[in-house]
């Protein structure tokens, strides 16, 4: 293929299994997914009165026969699902120990899940920080869009300190309609800021997951010898002795990881930790898999 | 402690060895661009504190491990007599006190003190290789060079010895020899700490301090200490031997030693001129004093023998050798005008039937004219001599002599050996003069061998004249005057009384006491004519005089001819027969306390390492790489205990960060 990040034949495994959005969406345009509003599908939402001004095709005259009384029988509406894929290409995002870089494992997953989307007549877009919220590919159905969102993906350069709260907070603020929303990132950040960017999502209710991508060896921290660690964000480093100091760096990531995956809780966001060295195909079944079945309750 | 093979030692460098490559482990370090920086410098910072302890501790036991190697391959040696903080010697002298207290036995082993002590150095000396021994003896104080420890044992000069020894003497001895010697010195002093060979407290431990303390190098001084507890003993001590007409009186005293109880038979082997008889003491108590009166042949004028008991924890105070000379008649004389008191004096000096006694009196005006040649004791109740008549009686006494002075009824300014008599003092009218108090183990009026009193409280005086001058007191009057004292003046004894056997005096010469106090300045006095037959090891009577020989006459034990001079029995010196037995002092038990040991050796930063029994110890040194071997194997075990990963149970139970943590 084009581009060394696709798997036509994971994609065409994948195609099977829709990609559901957990809550309720407002397209543009009709589709597959449920809308708060009440519409013309074929699936029965509820009754309520008669009031002056509605439709009278939309009186139930079995019901009126029944009861005497008007009511409407409404409908759920389906409309279509606009995704965006926030990627952090942070400095940190550039690491790789004995598994392919986090960014490549982003890009991975967002190419995946837009090309399925898209696939489904969905519309999926792309935004990318580092610092600051810096690039952005709006959401598309066309898949003529897709070329542009794989080569911008393929593009990203991981560099800087990360700013994916900020750009989380102006991605809430700028998406007037709910989308599905998928964080591709380390999270290397503040994670009570982090949580409070994640409610700002779930207050703007978009059905936000995340994907916590970790490299193997940060989460093993496996080193035989002394080494001098210089960090991919700001340069600066720092000499230490791994043996030494494994148990507390366990205990600082532990704990790190527990709060982030807290703040995501708290803000009904989909949690998943992701080491590098992981499969894409069972990665992705089963997030899509824990999708559908939270869909159709 | 010491090593066998220094050299190897050098490989102690060899501790450096982790701690050098943990140093160029920390400079060999990778560079590697990270992530997750944040959480590696919180580690970083909470790693300190107990995390460095425990890799300094990894560190130090791997260093000591190899250091333990090093010192287990050197071969070390500790010795008890050095400690830890010996180095290497080059002389060591060894005081070794021979005393017959030496040669009793531990309770735990066969051999003598003596001998478990040579045995000890000699092993010691054999560990420390090239050190020189030089040894000083306690019996013959000459220093000697021992070519080889393993000679030690065998020496004549290391022998059995019944000689009392002198430990300022011996120190003193050792500080002499050092001054004129060079190189790192140890001194040793073996001893069984006996308080009576120790002398603490005198003024000589002084000098032999100042004369270590001068020396141009210090040495160091160790105590080996011989004590713990002994075999059971019983020792046999000759009082006296005194000839009385055909028969030999001794007075003798068995002792046992305090850990046997119960009556217990022990037999007493007699040995007269070659002929042998044995009989049972019963020994009730701790000791038993007993007189044993022997029938001599009357073919004999002179003779020897023994009293033995079997043997026991020491052999060497189980026997007591005597020796008999002619008989000779006990002579006293009585120097006072006639009267009443001279009447009770001369029947109190030879009563009638005991056998060999005659008293004679002598005009005070004639007391320039006495003979005291074949004199016990002179009675003396007159002016005290002044000008020659003094000095033949100071003679006397030198010589043994006894001399009793009682008042002589008038007032004098004569004195004798720094004592005179008051002016005569008569009671009130109705009142007497009564004795308050007087000494009971010792002087004239003391208890009798069984332990019962003089009735010396019956004596009551209504004149009596007070000895004034610098004399022992031995008993006072009720109003606290002295009624008598002693002076001593060489091997004689001059007695002052106060009172006269004169009714117009006191009833002195009811005979109540009169008749003891008279007879026993009287024994006394004639002891020194049989004295002259008995004498202590390495006393002065033992010395030989120019061009005389020492012949040994009985044949008890297994006489050493070499030692001749440090043992007891009866040996010709010259024309003298004489029977040497130990020092009395020799079988006082009491040990010298600590405290006297530091008072004796006070800055001389000596060491005391005591040894206590036979199987305590066998050698003052041993081997001690076993040791280092375990110490290298616990700092090996102690450092794989401790790079053993911290068993945490919450790592154990959750891994937040396991991939399966999803949440969707």
């Amino acid at each position: 293929m084009k581009y060394d990040f696709l798997d036509s034949d994971l994609l065409s495994r994948l195609a099977a299994l829709p990609v559901e959005a957990r809550l309720p969406m407002l397209g543009n345009v009709a589709g597959k997914h449920r809308s708060p509003h009440r519409g013309s599908s074929v699936e029965f939402a509820e009754y309520r009165k008669y009031v002056a001004g509605d439709d009278t095709r939309r009186l139930d005259w079995k019901a009126y026969g029944r009861s005497d009384r008007y009511y409407i029988k409404e409908f759920e509406a389906d409309t279509n699902l606009r995704a965006y894929f926030v990627v952090d290409t942070s400095g940190s995002m550039a690491f790789s120990g004995h598994a392919p870089a986090k960014i490549q494992f982003a890009r991975r997953i967002a190419a995946s899940l837009s090309y399925l989307l898209v696939n489904q007549g969905d519309a999926a877009g792309l935004s990318v920080c580092t610092d600051k919220l810096h690039l952005e590919v709006p959401p598309s159905r066309r898949p003529a869009h897709l070329d542009r969102l794989f080569s911008t993906l393929g593009k990203l350069d991981p560099s800087g300190e990360t700013g994916l709260v900020p750009a989380l907070h102006t991605i809430a603020e700028k998406i007037g309609q709910r989308a599905f929303i998928v964080i591709l990132s380390d999270l290397f950040t503040d994670p009570q800021a982090l949580g409070d960017a994640l409610q700002h999502l779930r207050y703007r209710k978009h059905d936000v997951s995340v994907f916590h991508l970790l490299d193997p060896l940060e989460l093993g921290f496996e080193f035989d010898r002394p080494h001098r660690f210089v960090d991919l964000e700001d340069g600066t480093s720092i000499v230490a002795e791994p043996t030494l100091i494994a148990e507390e760096y366990h205990g600082a990531l532990r704990e790190f990881l527990k709060t982030v995956r807290a703040k995501c809780h708290d803000a009904n966001a989909a949690y998943q930790l992701v080491t590098t060295d992981t499969a894409l195909e069972p990665l992705l079944r089963d997030f899509l898999m824990a999708r559908i079945a939270r869909a159709k309750h | 402690m010491h090593f066998l093979t220094p050299v190897l030692l050098w490989f102690t460098i060899a501790a450096a060895i982790p701690i050098a490559i943990h140093l160029l482990n920390r400079r060999r370090h990778k560079t590697i661009p990270w992530a997750a920086m944040q959480f590696l410098l919180k580690a970083t910072r909470e790693s300190r504190g107990k995390k460095k302890l425990r890799h300094i501790l990894i560190l130090t036991c791997r260093a000591l491990a190899l250091a333990a190697l090093a010192f287990a391959a050197a071969k070390p040696v500790i010795s008890g007599l050095f400690g830890w903080g010996g180095g290497k010697v080059d002389l060591v002298v060894l005081l070794l006190d021979r005393s017959a207290s030496m040669e009793a036995k531990p309770s735990d082993g066969y051999d003598a003190r003596r001998e478990i002590v040579l045995k000890k150095v000699r092993d010691t000396m054999r560990d420390l290789g090239s050190a020189r021994l030089v040894l000083i003896d306690s019996a013959t104080l000459s220093p000697q060079e021992v070519p080889s420890p393993d000679v030690l044992p065998e020496l004549s000069i290391t022998g059995v010895s019944d000689t009392a020894a002198d430990l300022p003497t011996l120190v003193g001895k050792a500080a002499e020899f050092l001054s004129e010697t060079k190189g790192r010195a140890e001194v040793w002093i073996a001893t069984d700490l006996q308080a009576s060979n120790w002398h603490p407290g005198d003024s000589r431990w002084a000098n032999a301090r100042a004369s270590l303390a001068a020396l141009p190098r210090k040495p160091a001084l160790r105590v080996l200490g011989l004590t713990g507890a002994s075999a059971p003993n019983t020792t046999l001590r000759l009082l006296s031997a005194k000839r009385i007409g055909k028969e030999l009186q001794l007075e003798a005293e068995v002792t046992r030693s305090d850990e046997t109880r119960g009556a217990t038979n022990v037999p007493l082997t007699l040995q007269l001129n070659g002929s042998r008889t044995t009989e049972n003491l019963t020994l009730t108590g701790q000791s038993l004093h007993f007189q044993k009166r022997i029938a001599l042949p009357a073919d004999v004028e002179q003779g020897h023998g023994s009293l033995s008991l079997p043997g026991d924890g020491n052999p060497r105070d189980n026997v007591a050798f005597f020796a008999y000379g002619p008989e000779r008649p006990v002579k006293s004389v009585v120097v006072a005008p006639p009267g009443e008191a001279v009447d009770y004096l001369l029947l109190a000096a030879a009563p009638p039937g005991f056998g060999g006694q005659s008293a004679t009196r002598l005009d005070p005006s004639q007391a320039a004219s006495l003979s005291t040649a074949d004199t016990s004791a002179v009675i003396w109740a007159a002016p005290l001599p002044t000008g020659a008549t003094a000095a033949a009686m100071e003679a006397l006494l030198s010589g043994g002599g006894q001399v009793l002075f009682l008042p002589p009824a008038k007032a004098s300014e004569d004195a004798f050996l720094e004592t005179k008599w008051s002016a005569p003092t008569e009671a009130g009218t109705g009142k007497f003069f009564i004795l308050k108090d007087w000494n009971h183990s010792d002087g004239l009026l003391r208890d009798g061998t069984d332990g019962s009193p003089l009735p010396a409280e019956r004596f009551k005086a209504i004149r009596r004249q007070l000895p004034l001058g610098d004399a022992t007191p031995l008993a006072r009057w009720d109003d606290g005057e002295p009624f008598l004292v002693r002076r001593v003046l060489d091997r004689g004894t001059a007695w002052f009384l106060g009172s006269l056997p004169d009714y117009t005096w006191s009833n002195l010469g009811d005979a109540d006491v009169l008749l003891p106090v008279v007879q026993r300045v009287v024994a006394a006095g004639a002891e020194r004519f049989d004295a002259s037959y008995l004498g202590e090891v390495g006393g002065d009577t033992a010395r030989l005089n120019p061009g005389e020989t020492r012949i040994r006459l009985d044949d008890f034990g297994a006489p050493d001819p070499a030692n001749a001079a440090y043992e007891a029995g009866v040996y010709r010196l010259g024309d003298r027969v004489i029977a040497l037995n130990r020092p009395i002092a020799e079988d006082f038990p009491e040990m010298v306390s600590r405290d006297a040991i530091d008072a004796s050796l006070e800055g001389t930063g000596y060491t005391l390492f005591e040894q206590a029994g036979q199987a305590a110890d066998t050698k003052l040194s041993r081997d001690i790489w076993r040791a280092f071997l375990a110490a290298m194997l616990f700092f090996l075990l102690a450092e794989a205990l401790l790079c053993l990963p911290k068993r945490s149970t919450e790592t154990s139970t959750e891994r937040p960060f396991s991939p399966s943590a999803t949440d969707h």
